[in-house]
């Protein structure tokens, strides 16, 4: 499944909507780190209340992602962790070492808003 | 539906402890008591009658001698009802069918001993009187015939230990109900999650933490988060006496849950003989915002937040208090 990319103003919004398999996370990584450039991108949000769980791929590849993303000028913060999802994420060991993380869209925005 | 009757509260009681026609089954063959202890019993019956009322009587004599056992049956009425159906229950252990109806009757009687508290060294002693006053009836009945009597006792020997076990675990099984309830009204209370101010939530925490109570105040915090849409929390431990490594570490991740999902937690209330623990343990808490007390925590967070506090000159409970 693909995740669509909005632009809204200086930021790009990808909402994550269901389940992703590696394919498709690691090409979200990459047409997220194309489109930083492509729009003069300040902030990136990604919006992942939906997922039920993250495994390891899955936080290493958001935390690359966010890496990528600070290379090229921009910061990224991830917005919906489930309660269950961070208790379980930190039990596991997994962070996510170099990205932001809000509640949900509208604090990931205050947050980009307050910082960039 | 008239052939369908309500299940009865023993019948609910033997399924919650697990008493299906397998287990019972099982319990039997442990026991080793089968069909023909069944017969033996049955062929039983006829003396059994003839020594019940005797049995009964000496039973009672001595369960009266004793103070503790003579305040269950101070009124006469209750006394002799109580007498009857001790009779029926004596009587009973000689009709064979040892099925589910019989372990259903089995239990009534124990919960209704478990109701008045009637201790179990007592029931236990019932069974031990019964089993010696009865053996003295068959040498009467059988005369100088071991062969006849050790076979008939034994097999009413199994029957009264299969008896004893429901018994006792119908005794037990009552209180560890009680036990249960009682924790789970404790669990209820324990964690509140109280809104404090606008994005600020305050968890006080009172009393010993154990690993369930480590889980559940992990959950109540990080929902708490998500429902009132948190920006910082204050986590209250004054009311904890000790804390070791495993629950440091619990609360440890919690903190970096919390921040996983944008909020920051501030734990106050760390009492010197907690802060002497911690360091003891090596708990590296490092990561975490902590202060003295709950005033520091919830003026951390509202700095944190942007609120600022003004006293007003002319405050309310600066007046003198009108009487009216």
């Amino acid at each position: 499944m693909r995740v669509p990319i909005l632009k809204q103003g200086p930021y790009l919004i990808a909402s994550i909507q269901d389940a992703l398999t590696d394919e498709d996370l690691a090409q979200l990584q990459q047409e997220l780190v194309a489109r930083v450039g492509q729009y003069r991108t300040r902030g990136v949000i990604i919006d992942v209340a939906a997922l039920d769980v993250m495994d390891s791929f899955a936080s290493r590849t958001l935390r690359d992602l966010a890496h990528a993303i600070k290379l090229r000028g921009a910061r990224t913060v991830i917005v919906g962790i489930q309660p269950d999802v961070a208790f379980s994420m930190v039990r596991l060991g997994l962070s996510l070492v170099g990205a932001d993380t809000a509640l949900d869209l509208e604090d990931g925005l205050a947050l980009l808003e307050q910082h960039v | 539906m008239a052939d369908q009757t309500r299940p009865s509260v023993t019948l609910a009681l033997m399924r919650e402890m697990g008493l299906t026609e397998e287990t019972l089954a099982r319990r039997k063959a442990f026991l080793e008591l089968r069909d023909e202890d069944s017969e033996r019993l049955r062929g039983l019956h006829d003396l059994a009658q003839q020594y019940a009322e005797r049995v009964i009587e000496d039973f009672y004599a001595h369960l009266l001698s004793f103070e503790e056992s003579k305040k269950f049956f101070t009124d006469p009425v209750v006394l002799a009802r109580v007498k009857a159906a001790q009779k029926q229950y004596f009587l009973r252990l000689t009709q064979g069918h040892y099925d589910a109806a019989y372990v259903e009757d089995r239990l009534r009687i124990g919960v209704a001993h478990e109701r008045i508290d009637l201790p179990i060294e007592l029931y236990l002693s019932a069974y031990n009187f019964y089993l010696r006053t009865v053996m003295k009836h068959f040498v009467e009945a059988y005369g100088n015939h071991p062969e006849q009597v050790i076979p008939l006792f034994l097999s009413l020997l199994k029957l009264v230990f299969f008896d004893m076990g429901l018994a006792t675990e119908t005794y037990l099984f009552q209180r560890e109900r009680t036990i249960r309830e009682q924790q789970e009204a404790i669990r209820e209370i324990s964690t509140p999650v109280l809104p404090l101010r606008e994005r600020l939530l305050l968890l006080p925490i009172i009393g010993a933490i154990d690993s369930p109570r480590a889980q559940q105040i992990t959950t109540q915090l990080l929902h708490g988060i998500r429902t009132h849409r948190a920006k910082v929390v204050v986590m209250d431990i004054t009311g904890v006496p000790t804390v070791d490594s495993a629950i440091a570490n619990h609360l440890l991740q919690t903190v970096q849950a919390a921040r996983l999902m944008g909020a920051i937690v501030i734990v106050s209330g760390l009492s010197p003989e907690v802060a002497h623990a911690l360091v003891r343990l090596g708990v590296d808490l490092g990561t975490v915002q902590t202060v003295g007390t709950l005033q520091d925590g919830i003026e951390a967070a509202e700095q944190l937040l942007g609120y600022a506090v003004h006293k007003v000159e002319s405050a309310t409970a600066d007046r003198p208090v009108e009487r009216s």
